[in-house]
C-alpha cells in the first residue's frame, strides 16, 4: 500500500492521460451531486472529486457509446472500424465500487462467449480504471443489500482512498503495478495510521448504508423468490405508475441493450449504427406482423426485474444490479426497486 | 480485430417464386459459409436493414446458400423487389441449430406450417442425407391453400428417398384439384405413423401454429423434453450481445432458435 499526496496524484493522472481522454467525477456545488465529465488530453482541469459517492451518470458510455458506427459496407477494408489503433485510450477516474462491479458484469456479456463485441472489447482493453472508495453515500444507495461493498474490491487498475493530504493508492492489475513501479518517486510507503484512517472511513460508510437500508431485506436471495412471483398483482400495480420513459434502463450501469440499424450514405455505401435501447419501450421486442411478446407494459416492467434478478443470474452468473440506486433517482414515477423487491419478499415468504 | 457486424458481400444469383408471398433467394457469398441445419443468418438488405432467416438449403453446401422468405414488412418487401444480380449481405451463422445428435437412431417427426418449412428443409436435407441413421422420418406440412405450399417440386423425391421416410401435406380448406388431406396440420397428428416413445418432434411455423402443434403433441403423448420448437423473437445482433431475443433466461440467437419445450414451457407468453 502506497501513499500519494494530492500534487503528485495530479502529476500521475496527467502522465496517464497524455495520449487519451479522461473521464472524472466533479462535485456540482449547486445541486450537491457528482457528475461525470470528459476531458481530452491537456490542459487537464483539476476540479475532480474522488470522495463522495457515485456520479449521476454511469460510466458505461465510455466502453459502449450511446450511438456508434459499427460497420460501413461495402468496404475494401471491413475491419478498419475495429482496428484498435483507431481507438483512443481512456482513463476512468474515480469509479466507485458499484461502477467497477457494473463493468465486470457487462464484460461478461460483451466479451465472453463465442462472439465478442469488438468495439466494446477494444475500448475496455484501452481503458485504465482508477477506482475510488466512497466516503459518503446517497439515500438511494443500496450496494450492501446485494452483499457488495462501497469500495472497489477488484476490476480496477489502481484504487485510491481519499485521506488527509492525499490518497492511499493500490494496484489491482499488472498495468496498475507497472504504473506504480514506474512512478515510485511520486509515492511513499503508507503508514499504519493512514491505513487505519481509511478502514475507519470505510466502516463508517458501511454502517450508514446499513442504517439507510434497514427496512429492506437482503436481496441476494431474490432470484428464487422472484420466480414464485411471476403472476403477482404487483406488476400490474407498477405498470399503472410507470410512464414508459426508459430512464431507469438508460441510467443503469448494467443495462447494455442496443439496436442495430442501417443508414444509406452519399454514394453507394451504407452505415450500420448501434444505438442504446430500452426494454421498457413498446418497439423493443416488436416483430413482423405486429407480434409482440411484451406488448403490455405489465410484461415490460416485469422484464426489467426478471432480466436482472433472474435470467442473467442463470446465463451470466450474477445479479445484474449493483445497488447504485440510479434508477431510483431517475424514475419519474418514484418507483423504488428496493421497495418492489421488499414487497415481493414479503409476499413470497409471508 | 474481425468485425462481426460487417455483412459478407453476397450476390443474389437466382430467385424462385414459391408462392404468391414466398420467394427463395439463391445466394452466393464472397466466401463460403459453413452452417448447421437450424442455424440462422442475418441478411442485410443494403440501406434498409437486417432480418434473421434460417437457410433452407443443404447444410453440406457452403459455397451457396438458399433462403426462403415470406414478404411481411420493411426488409422482406424490399427483398421481394430484388432481381438476380442484386447485392445483399450476410452475417452468421448464429445459434445452436437442430439437435441432430439426439435424433440419431430415433423416430423423428417434423411438423411445418407455411414458410416454416423453410428452416425445416435444411433439417430435411440433413436427415435425408443418410436416412438409415434414423429409425423413421415422418414429415407433416400444412398451408392454407395448395398455392401456398413451398417446395412442391421436391415432395416426390422426399417420399422416394427411403422406405422409412414419409411426407404428408395438408391444406386448411378444400380446394379444386386437391385430393390430399384437408384440415389444419394438427389434424395430421391424430393418427401418427411414428411410435411416440423415444421419438422427437420438431416444429416450425407461425407462433400460433406452434402453440396448437405443441398442445396436440402433448395430447397424443409427447413429453415436453421430446418437443423442439423454432421460436421467433425480434433479433438484432444475433450474438447474445444486444439483449433482445430472450425467451426467459435463454437467448434464442445463442441457445436457439430451436428450443426444447421443456426449457421454456414456464415462460409467460411463450408463444407471443
Ligand atoms: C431465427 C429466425 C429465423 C427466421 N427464419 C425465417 C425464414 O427462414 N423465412 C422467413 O420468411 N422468415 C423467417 N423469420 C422471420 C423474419 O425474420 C421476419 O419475417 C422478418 O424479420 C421481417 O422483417 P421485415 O422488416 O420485413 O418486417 P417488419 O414488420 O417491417 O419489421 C419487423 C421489425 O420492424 C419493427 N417494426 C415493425 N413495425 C413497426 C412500427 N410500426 N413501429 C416501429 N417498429 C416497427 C419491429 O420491431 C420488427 O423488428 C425468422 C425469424 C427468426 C427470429
Ligand atoms: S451504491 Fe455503494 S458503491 Fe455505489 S455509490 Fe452508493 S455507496 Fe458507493
Ligand atoms: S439478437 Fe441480440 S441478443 Fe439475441
Amino acid at each position: 500500500m502506497k501513499f500519494i499526496d494530492s500534487t503528485n496524484f495530479v502529476k500521475l493522472i496527467k502522465k496517464l492521460t497524455a495520449e487519451g481522454e479522461l473521464y472524472y467525477p466533479f462535485l456540482d456545488e449547486e445541486t450537491g451531486s457528482y457528475h461525470l465529465k470528459r476531458a481530452s488530453g491537456f490542459p487537464l482541469e483539476e476540479d475532480f472529486e474522488l470522495g463522495g459517492y457515485r456520479a449521476v451518470e454511469p460510466s458505461k458510455g465510455v466502453a459502449q457509446h450511446a450511438r456508434v458506427t459499427v460497420a460501413e459496407y461495402p468496404s475494401e477494408n471491413p475491419d478498419e472500424i475495429t482496428n484498435p489503433d483507431n481507438i483512443i485510450p481512456s482513463v476512468v477516474l474515480g469509479a466507485k465500487g458499484c461502477d467497477v462491479n457494473a463493468m465486470k458484469m457487462v464484460d461478461k456479456v460483451q466479451v465472453e462467449g463465442e462472439f465478442t463485441d469488438p468495439l466494446y472489447k477494444i475500448r475496455r482493453d484501452k481503458m485504465f480504471v482508477v477506482a475510488a472508495d466512497c466516503d459518503d453515500c446517497k439515500e438511494s444507495c443500496f450496494c450492501t443489500l446485494l452483499g457488495r461493498k462501497p469500495w472497489p474490491e477488484d476490476g480496477y487498475d489502481l484504487a485510491v482512498s481519499k485521506i488527509s493530504g492525499g490518497y492511499l493508492i493500490e494496484a489491482g492489475s499488472e498495468r496498475g503495478e507497472k504504473v506504480l513501479a514506474e512512478n515510485g518517486k511520486l509515492t511513499s510507503e503508507a503508514r499504519e495510521q493512514q491505513i487505519k484512517a481509511r478502514d475507519e472511513k470505510r466502516q463508517k460508510v458501511l454502517a450508514r448504508l446499513k442504517e439507510n437500508n434497514s427496512q429492506f431485506p437482503d436481496l441476494t436471495g431474490m432470484p428464487e423468490k422472484l420466480r414464485e412471483a411471476i403472476n403477482d398483482e404487483i406488476w400490474k400495480e407498477l405498470a399503472k405508475d410507470c410512464v414508459e420513459c426508459g430512464a431507469c434502463t438508460n441510467i443503469c450501469p448494467t443495462c447494455y441493450c442496443f439496436l442495430l440499424y442501417d443508414r444509406k450514405m452519399d454514394g453507394d455505401y451504407f452505415r450500420r449504427l448501434s444505438n442504446w435501447d430500452s426494454c421498457q419501450l413498446t418497439g423493443y421486442a416488436r416483430m413482423a406482423g405486429m407480434l409482440n411478446p411484451r406488448a403490455s407494459l405489465v410484461d415490460r416492467v416485469k422484464h426489467r426485474f426478471y432480466h436482472k434478478y433472474d435470467y442473467l443470474v442463470s446465463s451470466h452468473d450474477d445479479i445484474f444490479c449493483t445497488g447504485c440506486g440510479r434508477c431510483i433517482d431517475a424514475c419519474s414515477a418514484s418507483i423504488d426497486i428496493r421497495d418492489v423487491l421488499a414487497r415481493i419478499e414479503q409476499k413470497v415468504t409471508g | 480485430m474481425e468485425n462481426p457486424y460487417y455483412p459478407i458481400d453476397t450476390v443474389v444469383e437466382d430467385i424462385i417464386t414459391e408462392t404468391p408471398t414466398i420467394k427463395t433467394f439463391c445466394l452466393k457469398p464472397a466466401r463460403p459459409i459453413d452452417f448447421k441445419a437450424g442455424q440462422f443468418m442475418q441478411l442485410t438488405m443494403p440501406g434498409i436493414g437486417e432480418a434473421p432467416f434460417t437457410p433452407s438449403s443443404d447444410p453440406n453446401i457452403s459455397e451457396k446458400m438458399e433462403i426462403t422468405i415470406l414478404k411481411t414488412g420493411k426488409v422482406t418487401d424490399a427483398l421481394h423487389e430484388l432481381k438476380p444480380g442484386a447485392k445483399v449481405g450476410l452475417r452468421g451463422p448464429f445459434g445452436e441449430g437442430y439437435p441432430l445428435d439426439k435424433l440419431e437412431g430415433r423416430e423423428v417427426l417434423v411438423v411445418g406450417g407455411g414458410v416454416g418449412l423453410a428452416p425445416l428443409r435444411a433439417l430435411i436435407y440433413a436427415l435425408l442425407d443418410d436416412p438409415s441413421r434414423y429409425k423413421k422420418i415422418s414429415i407433416k406440412y400444412g398451408a392454407r391453400m395448395p398455392e401456398e405450399l413451398c417446395f412442391k417440386r421436391q415432395y416426390q423425391d422426399w417420399k422416394n428417398r427411403a422406405d422409412n421416410v414419409s411426407f404428408q401435406p395438408t391444406i386448411d380448406v378444400p380446394a379444386e384439384g386437391w385430393d390430399g388431406h384437408v384440415g389444419l396440420v394438427t389434424t395430421l397428428l391424430d393418427d401418427l405413423d411414428v411410435s411416440i416413445e423415444g421419438s422427437y418432434a420438431l416444429s416450425c411455423g407461425p407462433q400460433i401454429m406452434l402453440k396448437f402443434v405443441t398442445l396436440k403433441l402433448l395430447e397424443v403423448g409427447y413429453k415436453p423434453p421430446q418437443i423442439y420448437l423454432s421460436m421467433n423473437r425480434k433479433m438484432s445482433c444475433g450474438m447474445g450481445k444486444c439483449g433482445r431475443c430472450n425467451v426467459g433466461q435463454y437467448y434464442l440467437c445463442v441457445d436457439g432458435p430451436d428450443m426444447c419445450y421443456d426449457k421454456i414451457k414456464h415462460v409467460p407468453n411463450v408463444f407471443g
